[in-house]
């Protein structure tokens, strides 16, 4: 990606041509393991989108200084400092939350979407840039890990954030693992056919992990 | 030679910084958390003996699974209204550490989960009321896991037996612990009464 291309781009870019789940098809395995429900879903999401933005903007700084010999090393470190600085604020200052958001959060280290953004774009691209993908990016993950979320937690408990709405759980396989993935594929499967079908696009094809 | 030193010398340089970064975060925010637990502790412990007018004190200390617990008094002018301990289960996926206190005449009051890491969404449907309000009221012999319905004793959380069975045996071990400690005096106060 050049340098000449609108911030706004850039943005929606995140959120629709390259979600990082449904198209780029990265860090999938969060993806399924949080999504049995709406609130970890955005809980994740909103912890995602922070790490990310943090991350993008260090690597992006730091994107002469670092040796391209040992870029790998130095990405992983820069997104372990700011988890673990995240990790820590948290749980001194907003305790509530991090009761919620605590399980989540060390987890993000590992996180192929955001050493793959490091990687693709920040270590290539300036401040700005850095700094929208960032939030383009996370916010796409967001919204995946969402719709995700509420078509599992819906089908799976028959609620929505853990308000009853169904007097029935319809399909209690779709909060297992199992159901992850089935969610998984069918929404991919949709939002392919729908990019076909009205906007003339071809579809993801890109895989990951 | 050089080329080593060009590509060793800035990561380290990262390293150094990131852990700087690190440890002066811990550093300040260390203390901020170490009060926030202490308290929340305490709060809990004000919850779970709502009749309590004294201090609750530190009667002693126990241990399972090799850990080390604490277990409380609670009284109200003397008297003993509240016994409550420290206890902790294995669930599927973590230790799942909670507070059982036990009215004077040995029945469970309530079980409050302080912390846990079962799965979202199968394991952490144990923090549900339906599940932990069967504890209340039921005697150490009543304290066994039924897959199944049942009224006499613990029913299991369908998908996440478990989660469920961790909570059980924790809140069973708590309440031995309790009736071996304060159950004895309890059975002969009651024979006075009678004569």
């Amino acid at each position: 990606m050049s340098n000449n291309v609108s911030l706004g781009t850039l943005f929606k870019n995140g959120i629709f041509g390259e979600n990082p789940v449904f198209r780029l098809a990265l860090s999938l395995c969060p993806a399924v393991a949080v999504t049995s429900g709406v609130k970890n879903g955005f809980l994740m999401g909103v912890a995602v989108l922070f790490v990310m933005t943090m991350t993008n903007v260090t690597v992006s700084l730091l994107r002469n200084f670092i040796n391209p010999k040992v870029r790998i090393p130095s990405y992983v470190f820069i997104t372990a400092t700011w988890v673990t600085v995240i990790d820590l604020v948290m749980s001194a200052y907003q305790r509530t939350v991090y009761k919620e958001m605590g399980l989540y959060i060390m987890l993000i280290v590992a996180f192929a979407i955001i050493l793959s953004r490091a990687e693709m774009f920040a270590s290539k691209n300036k401040l700005l840039p850095s700094f929208v993908d960032g939030v383009g990016m996370g916010l796409g993950f967001l919204l995946a890990l969402m719709l995700l979320g509420v078509f599992r937690e819906f089908l799976g408990k028959g609620s929505f954030w853990g308000v009853q709405i169904l007097p029935v759980k319809p399909l209690l396989i779709m909060i297992m693992p199992t159901g992850g993935f089935f969610a998984m594929g069918l929404m991919m499967g949709w939002l392919n056919w729908i990019d076909r079908k009205f906007f003339g696009g071809t579809g993801a094809s890109s895989g990951g992990h | 030679m050089k080329d080593i030193l060009k590509i060793t010398l800035p990561l380290v340089a990262i390293f150094v910084v990131a852990g700087i970064i690190m440890s002066v975060t811990y550093r300040y925010t260390y203390p901020v958390r170490y009060q926030a637990e202490k308290k929340e502790k305490e709060e809990a412990l004000k919850e779970m003996a709502p009749d309590a007018t004294d201090p609750i004190k530190v009667a002693g200390t126990w241990s399972a699974d090799n850990k080390s617990y604490e277990y409380y008094q609670a009284t109200a002018g003397g008297k003993p209204v509240e016994y409550i301990a420290e206890t902790a289960g294995k669930g599927y996926s973590s230790f799942i550490k909670m507070l059982v206190s036990l009215s004077p005449d040995m029945k469970i009051r309530e079980v409050k989960i302080l912390d846990m890491n079962e799965t979202p969404g199968l394991g952490d449907q144990v923090l549900e009321k339906s599940f932990l309000d069967q504890f209340k009221g039921k005697v150490l012999s009543q304290i066994v896991l039924i897959k199944g319905e049942t009224k006499e004793n613990i029913q299991a959380v369908s998908g996440a037996t478990y989660s469920s069975r961790g909570v059980t045996n924790g809140v069973k071990a708590a309440v031995q612990l309790l009736v071996d400690k304060y159950g004895a005096g309890i059975k002969t106060a009651a024979q006075e009464v009678a004569k």
